[in-house]
């Protein structure tokens, strides 16, 4: 592989997966949103973060933001449905954390969910992503 | 990634230390290391490109001038011996097939070069007007790498290559020269907005030995670069110093439906030229009565990052739309060209970029977007 991206994609235990590469995790009544090593390993150099306001409701797999890199716009879905009570606003000036830490101070908003059981099951779980990931590697 | 995807005489070094993608039907590195690394040793010390895929070919005999001249929009007979020039090549309606440099390398002997995209199209369109002249042209793309050398750094390099001062070559030159004892020409042009030139290392075949010689020429300038922080840059710099710069590039600022008035590339054409190019009656009439739409810069004041087709917004009429657009590394915000209803705005006003949806401001401004005194081949300091 290249140098880009050579490193082995990490994929964490507890976690749930999008096939466009967003990540969830429970937390209390709350669920927190953000994108995937794999996808900011893709993205490379990301410049820029936007999520919907705080307030904005949604349904799952609905477009609620996008990642600029220095070489393409992509958008964010989100995993769940819900409505978002929590933006990280620290992505505005440091949107380079994405590339940093992915599944840590990278995360990019929380949601309060409707429909979460339901939501959850159409996710994948970290053993189903990691070898979605395989097979497009 | 299966269709046949070409590659240049450096795909290997291409894929054992960059990251290769598909562009333009060619598979090419769009980064080595970082887009914004790469991008500021251009803007600071010096970089290289592999612009190989890009088409060349070789246009001779008595009659070259009188093919050139009905097929491009500058004026063939103001090339002196060792010169070169931009211009553009027009269908009868005077949008743009392609556009490209031509460089005067004997009497009777030119280069053209041309983009990757466009290789086929010009190469049929040259050889169906090429029938009525006493002229020969040829593909030499792929019997010639071709480098681009740029940056504040890029002469220093290119002299100590040559073993002697190419300072003095001006722009737009085309010379042989010896390049670490390879027979090259040195073009010095480039599309970054900064000093330097582009190399044209001939005799250098699609061989397993020319793909050799090349990977080791590309390796002697960065052995010879190594103390000037030279550093391999892949097409995602290509594209982040070109807009920086405010150059066109084919596919987004110019297609089949566009002028090379709307475009602003004006100093590519020329009116007093015999014979009259193709395209010249439709562009004579366009440049008589006026354009009714323009090319512009915008420098977004808002955050956000202005992407090609995002809608440019005047109070809540749409005046244009974004060609390219991206994140500026000197200036570390989005800027954008874009092509706008003609006298719609101003440099200094005031419009709104729509981003998904979201209007962000933005200052209608000139090019380069970087400060001139600062970065660029006129920089004071």
């Amino acid at each position: 592989m290249s140098k880009g991206t050579s490193k082995a994609t990490k994929v964490i235990d507890g976690l749930y997966y999008t096939k466009e590469h967003e990540w969830a995790r429970v937390e209390g009544d709350l669920v927190v949103v953000g994108i995937t090593d794999y996808a900011q390993h893709a993205l490379h150099e990301i410049t820029f973060v936007e999520i919907m306001q705080s307030g904005t409701t949604l349904n799952a797999g609905e477009e609620c933001g996008l990642v600029e890199s220095m070489k393409a716009s992509s958008d964010v879905f989100s995993p769940v449905s819900g409505q978002i009570v929590e933006v990280n606003t620290s992505l505005e000036d440091s949107p380079e954390t994405v590339n940093e830490d992915p599944y840590g101070k990278g995360w990019m908003y929380k949601i309060r969910p409707s429909n979460l059981k339901a939501d959850l099951k159409k996710l994948m779980d970290s053993k189903a992503y990691a070898s979605f990931v395989a097979s497009k590697t | 990634m299966s269709e046949n995807l070409g590659r240049t005489h450096l795909y290997d070094w291409h894929k054992s230390h960059g990251d290769v993608i598909p562009f333009a039907g060619w598979e090419m590195p769009v980064r080595y290391t970082d887009i914004r690394e790469e991008h500021m040793a251009v803007r600071k010390s010096v970089g290289i490109f592999d612009t190989t895929h890009m088409f060349r070919f070789l246009i001779s005999g008595p009659q070259a001038p009188d093919l050139l001249q009905t097929v491009t929009t500058n004026s063939i007979s103001k090339l002196g011996m060792n010169e070169g020039h931009y211009s553009t090549c027009l269908n009868e309606k005077a949008g743009i097939h392609d556009d490209l440099m031509i460089y005067r390398i004997g009497e009777q002997k030119y280069i053209w070069i041309t983009n990757a995209s466009n290789g086929p199209k010009i190469k049929a369109h040259l050889a169906a007007h090429a029938k009525q002249f006493k002229v020969s042209v040829e593909d030499k793309s792929r019997d010639i790498v071709m480098i681009a050398v740029q940056g504040p750094q890029a002469l220093t390099l290119l002299s100590k290559m040559a073993g002697e001062d190419l300072r003095k070559l001006a722009r737009f030159s085309c010379n042989p020269i010896r390049f670490a004892g390879r027979d090259c020409y040195l073009c010095r042009t480039g599309y970054t907005g900064e000093e330097g030139g582009e190399i044209l290392l001939l005799d250098t075949p699609f061989s397993e030995a020319g793909k050799k010689k090349a990977i080791s020429f590309w390796e002697e300038i960065l052995r010879q670069g190594k103390d000037l922080d030279v550093k391999p840059c892949g097409l995602g710099a290509r594209d982040s110093t070109r807009l920086e710069a405010g150059f066109v590039l084919y596919g987004h600022e110019l297609n089949e439906e566009i002028t090379p008035l709307e475009a602003r590339i004006s100093y590519a054409v020329k009116f007093k030229v015999e014979p009259h190019y193709i395209g010249y009656d439709a562009l004579l009439k366009q440049k008589q009565e006026g354009v009714t739409r323009t090319r512009i810069g915008l420098l977004m004041i808002d955050k956000g990052v202005p992407r090609e087709q995002y809608p440019i917004m005047l109070g809540n009429q749409q005046i244009g739309a974004v060609t390219s657009g991206g994140m500026s590394p000197v200036l570390d915000c989005g800027i954008a060209l874009a092509l706008v209803k003609a006298d719609a705005v101003k440099e200094g006003d005031t419009v709104e970029v729509d981003i998904k949806g979201r209007l962000r401001k933005a200052r209608v401004t000139g090019w380069p977007f970087y400060n001139p005194d600062e970065y660029g081949e006129n920089r004071t300091h």
